[in-house]
């Protein structure tokens, strides 16, 4: 074996081994291609993935942009009108307010009026009130001098009551001496000239205690008799308490131009009362209609 | 580069099998390189001439 054959051979070893090396040493440091393909695949896939998510957001985005700006114009619109219907009616209350101020004033005038006009009133009323008291006091007096009048009356009528039964009984026995007078002389065919007087009926003639001329008189109640019970003599009238009726009081029940009865008050009802009946007429009786007066 | 003993002139050396072993561990190292390179290539890609 020739020295250069060893030389070549001791080479060809030496660079085998060195590249062997050399490759061992790349193919052992190498990355691993397919594996970084795969990621940057997968990583491309979830890129679209989310740029078709991002679209899909940014289209929702865009749809809910513009519904909401088509909201948004609605209301800037509905705003609007009703921004020009406040303006509007700021200006019908500015006009509103304008006039009140004017009636304010008028008021204020009117109420300067009416405050004069009430302390005239007061002034006027005052006077009147004393007007009214001196007025009262004068009714007063006038009221007592009306019932001593009427005392008199009562007095004086009583007392013509008795001249008139004088008189009556006087007539009486003036006819009754006339009628003796004509018997006399008719035995002589004569007879007294005067003609003979007749006497009132004394059936008319109220007595004097049936009724209070002083009660009847003041007062003058009239109504109509609404029920009668004859078994228990009583009577029910169509006037009461609001009228005037009080217990005790006396009625004289006529019909027509005739006395009936005379009634005593018993019980007494806003508008109407009861009273037994007395003093009838005889072969006459109350009965429902009959006028009820306290005079006659 | 015979191995035959040579029969004129020069020394007479007998055969050695050095360069001999020194070729075959080269082509084992060469051997052991591609089979790595073959299991390498296959375990990561699958293949070991064509494109994955």
């Amino acid at each position: 074996m020739s020295t250069l054959t060893k030389v070549l051979i001791v080479l060809l070893t030496v660079f085998s081994i060195f590249l062997c090396g050399i490759v061992v040493t790349y193919v052992a440091n190498a990355e691993n291609q397919r594996e970084r393909a795969d990621n940057l695949q997968r990583n491309i896939q979830s890129a679209k993935a989310s740029q078709a998510a991002a679209v899909e957001e940014m289209e929702t985005a865009k749809k809910a942009v513009e519904a909401l700006k088509a909201e948004l114009n609605a209301q800037i619109t509905d705003l609007d009108a009703k921004n020009k219907e406040l303006i509007a009616q700021m200006d019908d209350v500015k006009r509103q307010n304008t006039v009140l101020m004017a009636e304010s004033q008028q008021q204020r005038a009117s109420a300067t009026m009416a405050t004069e006009l009430a302390n005239k009133q007061t002034e006027m009323f005052k006077a009147a009130q004393t007007q009214l008291s001196s007025l009262q006091a004068d009714q007063s007096n006038r009221g007592k001098e009306l019932d001593e009048t009427n005392q008199m009356l009562l007095e004086r009528m009583a007392v013509i009551a008795q001249l008139e039964d004088k008189v009556k009984r006087l007539t009486e026995e003036n006819q009754e001496v006339e009628n003796r007078l004509n018997q006399y002389l008719q035995q002589y065919g004569r007879i007294a000239a005067k003609a003979p007087t007749t006497v009132a009926p004394r059936t008319a003639v109220r007595p004097a205690s049936a009724a209070p001329a002083g009660q009847t008189r003041t007062i003058a109640l009239n109504g109509q008799v609404t029920a009668v019970d004859m078994k228990n003599k009583l009577a029910e009238i169509s006037i009461g308490a609001a009228a005037g009726v009080r217990q005790e009081m006396k009625f004289h029940i006529t019909r027509g131009d005739r006395w009936v009865a005379d009634m005593l008050i018993l019980e007494v009802g806003p508008d109407k009362a009861v009273g037994i009946v007395d003093l009838t007429q005889q072969g006459m009786q109350p009965q429902a209609g009959d006028t009820v007066a306290t005079n006659l | 580069m015979s191995p035959m003993p040579q029969s004129r002139g020069g020394k007479i050396s007998p055969p050695s099998n050095l360069y001999t072993a020194i070729l075959a561990v080269a082509f084992g190292v060469v051997l052991a390189t591609a089979a790595y390179v073959t299991f390498a290539c296959q375990t990561c890609y699958g293949t070991i001439f064509g494109m994955p």
